[in-house]
């Protein structure tokens, strides 16, 4: 009797062959979906931590006073209660580079002697390129970007007072423990200021834990001899400001994309089993046991389940790099790798096909359950009794018979119409959020002006180092003489560190003319700092210091220092950077540190002559034509959630083509009847899409406010963009219709074909052999 | 009952309804039907029996337009078939013929009375009339009171007399039915053929395919007999009652 189970299965596989093709089909986008949707999950919480963990990263790096806590002391801090493990210490010196070096502005540099860290109990550096310091005058420089700089090793440097080194390797670590790394004996010789712990500690779980820990382990110390103690969440928090851009956006879509893949499984293999109903009460009547049956059903949809399940897990493991490299771009990883991990495959392999079997095993149970004849009359049509009244109502209706017929239709069977829709409304809200999104941020690029721009950088900036030939003032009144200017703005980059806060921090200041340049960015409170002593800096940054508008902090700058009031707030920007004018730059540096001067150019303008007039002028400088354009991070969120929202928009119109092939399935007999008492193939075309095109409607009529709620949700949790109302607010009229359209596509896409197919169903056939 | 006929017409002088000439149809290589000329004036009541799968139901098909002929012409009320396409026959449909079926093929969503009205609504009639025209017709089949009932709770009787309610609906000029008692026990299948005599009996042009000689013999005045494809012997039949 196992070969007559084999025999039907196969059977019923090869004579619905469409379905079969359905079930592979749906399973195979559902599944691909649910693998990226994992990926993207994954690996937007996680990267921090693993990478931190893979370092052995500190939980507090602690900076005491020389001479107020001896080697000796530190050490002994390490076999304190809590205390889980510890390195150091070493001597922390801080040296002033007064050139641009290896691509970097000139400033403080902040060297640590540590020996080779590979296998230290705490923060494992990680060699990105060259190798580890190993003689006194060798040094490796923390690359916090993670790129490796290769080119730059062997590259001389001399501190202000006279001490020459050479670069002979780039590292970096998660805990960002020192700009750079020494031998334990240069160190020394660099008279340290400073002695550094690296503590691991048992409780790390909040801030108020890392306090009491830190506490613990320096009991006992002088007064006064913890100077400071960076710690590891604050970092985390920095790190992770990037990423909280995209964070809530992917973990909307992945969301998305596992429950409308999971609906639309459910719906696709649930539905094939009911359809099969009348089936199942033949091969009862013919002596199927009850467990024959179920099999059947089970191997039925089993095969293209586990093929669509294989398939769709390979083409998602191959989507899944490029997708996450272009979702992760805007942001800065540090040694954090982005990569969908191993276990993903295994995760859709097991769980899809699980889901499916689940999905046909509730109807089959059922069918178990029904005796041949109930089996065979619930197979040929819907129970009587749901949706009969609105079926009566709208046949009084004036409108078109084949109209209020397809109305009704979906009433029939309102579990399967629920689930189809509930896959609509959820292709709807991906699409309005991702529309929603790509305007906001559309917005927020928006340049204010559209003129085309000569983008100018010195020798600061650019690798071959030719020794520039005009002094900053000189090069400012070439650009403006030059003959297309309509103004010229500069733009200085300086590090400069902040009273009390251990790292330093990238310094933008303006001057010139406009005092903003193509790259500056809007401020969305507060106004731009262009007064004496102001300054302005990004959400991220103000959200880590714990600053907000017109709060004052003090810039230190070899050895001069002034304080600043915060006056604007940017709309975006990394935690480590703010903006001001040159008149206060002025008050730290007497040295403009120019990386860029910008130029408009008047309408009309040959920029291409200007460029050259430029490179002419002074060969140091490199100049290039700005047009206003979208930036890349934009661009990648941008295809990142179009990629999913047509995804989900194709599993949600192949959902609608299932239900649709179902429906036609079990009303061929209605189908052929309302043929032969004259329905035309338009009037059956017309009585179909109406059918999906009201769901369509309807999920629209969800969909929408969802998708708006959803993306103020996304918008209002973006961190490190401070987005203002005008660029939340992106709802036109004409935009709601265009989206209150996109159901009604989903809708109507998916029941085009199968409402041909009807419309081309051969009455004869049906009306006698059923 | 509404009819354009009336009970005086002979059947000598009256027009055509049905003219086939030649007709093949092909199914693969299986042949259903093998070169058919047959003719059916206004007012004629033929009968159409032969073993099964001789071709019977393909005829039918033939008629209504259903279905297409390989080869051969099929005209109805004058119109050749063969010149219309998928929306012209079903238009052709709506207008000349009406069916009935073995198993009835009512929706079954709709209540007796929305089963019936459906056919004139399809051409545009409002809810209303098309209401009222379809209690006509279930008052004058006699099963009115049945009105609200969904098919499922119906006999098979009163199913099969829904059904001839629906196909009479639009007034057709040719009632085609196929084995219209063949699922109903004797005496709703007595009950079916009367109404099928009294239809004749005011001119509804009828074409009935049938197995059971007591259909044929009681409804019919002509009985074509079909085997292999082909019409094997045509006779006329006494007027029944
Ligand atoms: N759609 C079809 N595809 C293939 N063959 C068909 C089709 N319809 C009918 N046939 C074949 O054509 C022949 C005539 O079929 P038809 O249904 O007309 O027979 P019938 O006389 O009505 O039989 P019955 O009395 O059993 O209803 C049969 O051999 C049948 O197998
Ligand atoms: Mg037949």
């Amino acid at each position: 009797m196992s070969g007559a189970v084999w025999r039907a299965s196969r059977a019923a596989v090869k004579r619905r062959r469409v379905q079969t093709v359905v079930i592979g089909l749906v399973v195979f986008c559902s599944t691909a979906t649910v693998l990226l949707a994992l990926a993207v999950i994954s690996a937007a919480r996680a990267p921090f931590d693993d990478a931190f963990e893979a370092e052995r990263g500190s939980h507090v790096t602690a900076l005491f006073d020389p001479a107020k806590a001896s080697a000796e002391q530190l050490a002994a801090t390490a076999h304190r209660p809590g205390v889980e493990a510890a390195a150091g210490p070493f001597d922390q010196a801080v040296v002033t580079i007064p050139a641009d070096w290896v691509g970097r502005p000139p400033g403080p540099l902040a060297l640590v002697g540590r020996p080779d860290p590979a296998s230290a109990p705490v923060d494992r550096v990680e060699l990105l390129a060259g190798r580890w310091a190993s003689a006194p005058g060798e040094v490796v420089v923390n690359n916090p970007g993670g790129g490796a700089a290769s080119r730059f090793v062997g590259t001389p440097l001399t501190t202000n007072t006279g001490v020459k080194l050479t670069v002979v390797g780039f590292a970096t670590d998660m805990s960002q423990s020192s700009g750079g790394w020494v031998t334990p004996e240069q160190a020394a010789a660099l008279h340290p200021t400073g002695r550094q712990m690296l503590y691991r500690f048992t409780d790390a779980a909040t801030e108020q834990q890392l306090t009491t820990s830190l506490a613990n382990a320096t009991e006992g110390l002088p007064e006064g001899a913890v100077e400071s103690g960076q710690s590891y969440l604050v970092l985390k928090q920095a790190f992770s400001a990037g990423a909280d851009a995209y964070l809530p956006l992917m973990t909307v879509f992945g969301v998305l994309g596992l429950v409308v893949a999971a609906l639309i499984v459910g719906n696709v293999v649930s539905g094939a089993v009911i359809s099969g109903y009348r089936h199942i009460g033949v091969l009862k009547s013919i002596g199927f046991t009850p467990r024959q049956v179920v099999t059947v059903y089970l191997t039925m949809v089993s095969v293209p389940a586990v093929v669509g399940t294989v398939l769709g897990t390979a083409a998602g493991w191959v989507a899944a790099g490029p997708i996450l490299q272009a979702a992760f771009s805007g942001i800065s990883t540090g040694t954090a790798v982005i990569e969908p991990a191993g276990w993903l495959p295994v995760a859709t392999l097991v769980s899809v096909p699980l889901l499916a079997a689940l999905a046909a095993l509730v109807p089959a149970s059922r069918a178990h359950r029904l005796s041949a004849a109930q089996a065979i009359s619930a197979g040929s049509a819907p129970r009587a009794g749901r949706g009969l009244k609105v079926q009566r109502w709208l046949s009084g209706t004036r409108l078109p018979r084949a109209v209020s017929l397809g109305l009704g239709q979906p009433f029939a069977r309102p579990a399967r119409t629920a689930l189809t829709m509930a896959a609509i409304v959820l292709g709807v809200v991906t699409v309005t959020v991702t529309t929603g999104v790509t305007t906001t941020l559309a917005k927020s690029m928006a340049a204010p002006d559209r003129s085309t721009h000569i983008d100018v950088q010195t020798s600061a900036f650019s690798e071959n180092k030719i020794a520039p030939r005009l002094t900053p003032e000189q090069t400012t009144a070439m650009l403006h003489t030059t003959p297309g200017a309509e103004q010229v703005s500069v733009r200085g980059l300086v590090r400069v560190g902040i009273l009390g806060q251990p790292q330093l921090v990238f310094a933008d200041f303006y001057g010139g003319d406009a005092m903003v340049d193509h790259r500056r960015l809007n401020v969305v409170e507060g106004r731009l700092a262009t007064g004496l002593n102001e300054i302005e800096a990004g959400p991220a940054f103000l959200d880590q210091h714990g600053l907000k508008l017109g709060d004052r902090v003090t810039l230190v700058l070899e050895g001069r220092q002034t304080t600043v009031t915060i006056v604007g707030k940017e709309i975006q920007g990394n935690a480590n950077a703010i903006t001001s004018n040159d008149a206060t730059r002025a008050l730290l540096t007497p040295d403009p540190h120019v990386v860029e001067y910008d130029v408009k150019l008047a309408v009309g303008a040959d920029a291409g002559a200007y460029q050259k007039a430029v490179t002419g002028a002074d060969p140091s400088l490199s100049a290039s034509v700005v047009t206003p354009g979208t930036e890349g991070s934009v661009v990648a969120i941008q295809t990142f959630s179009t990629t999913f929202s047509a995804l989900l928009s194709v599993v949600a119109a192949l959902g609608v083509f299932n239900t649709l092939l179902l429906t036609i399935r079990e009303r061929r007999r209605d189908l052929g009847m309302l043929k032969s008492i004259g329905m035309t193939p338009r009037q059956v075309v017309a009585m179909t899409i109406t059918s999906v095109a009201w769901q369509g409607v309807v999920s629209g009529i969800v969909g929408i406010p969802l998708g708006i709620l959803v993306h103020r949700l996304i918008v209002e949790h973006v961190r490190i963009i401070a987005f203002p109302d005008s660029m939340i607010d992106v709802w036109g009229a004409p935009l709601l219709a265009a989206l209150a359209l996109a159901g009604v596509a989903i809708a109507v896409l998916g029941a085009l074909v199968p409402a041909r197919s009807a419309a081309r169903l051969p009455i004869a056939e049906v009306l006698h052999n059923e | 009952m509404s009819n354009d006929h009336d009970g005086t017409t002979r059947p000598d002088d009256a027009p055509f309804v049905v003219e086939l000439s030649g007709v093949h149809k092909e199914f693969g290589d299986a042949k259903a039907l093998d070169g058919v000329d047959l003719r059916i004036r206004a007012g004629e009541a033929v009968a159409v029996m032969g073993p099964s799968g001789c071709g019977k139901s393909t005829l039918l098909n033939m008629v209504a337009g259903l279905d297409r002929p390989s080869s051969g012409t099929v005209r109805v009320q004058g119109q050749d078939l063969g010149g219309l396409n998928e929306n012209g026959l079903a238009l052709f449909r709506r207008r000349n013929v009406g069916m009935i079926f073995q198993f009835f093929n009512l929706i079954d969503d709709l209540p007796a009375l929305d089963n019936v009205a459906l056919a004139a609504q399809l051409t545009g009639t409002t809810a209303r009339q098309a209401r009222r025209r379809a209690l006509e017709l279930l008052d004058e089949l006699g099963v009115a009171h049945r009105k609200d009932v969904y098919p499922a709770a119906l006999s098979g009787g009163e199913r099969q007399r829904v059904a001839v309610a629906r196909a009479l609906m639009n007034r057709p000029a040719l009632l085609l039915a196929d084995e219209p008692t063949g699922a109903l026990d004797s005496r709703s299948g007595e009950q079916v053929m009367d109404l099928l005599i009294d239809l004749n009996q005011i001119g509804q042009t009828l074409l009935i395919v049938t197995h059971d000689p007591n259909l044929a013999t009681r409804c019919a005045s002509r009985l074509v007999e079909v085997a292999d494809g082909k019409v094997a012997r045509e006779r006329m039949l006494e007027a029944s009652s």
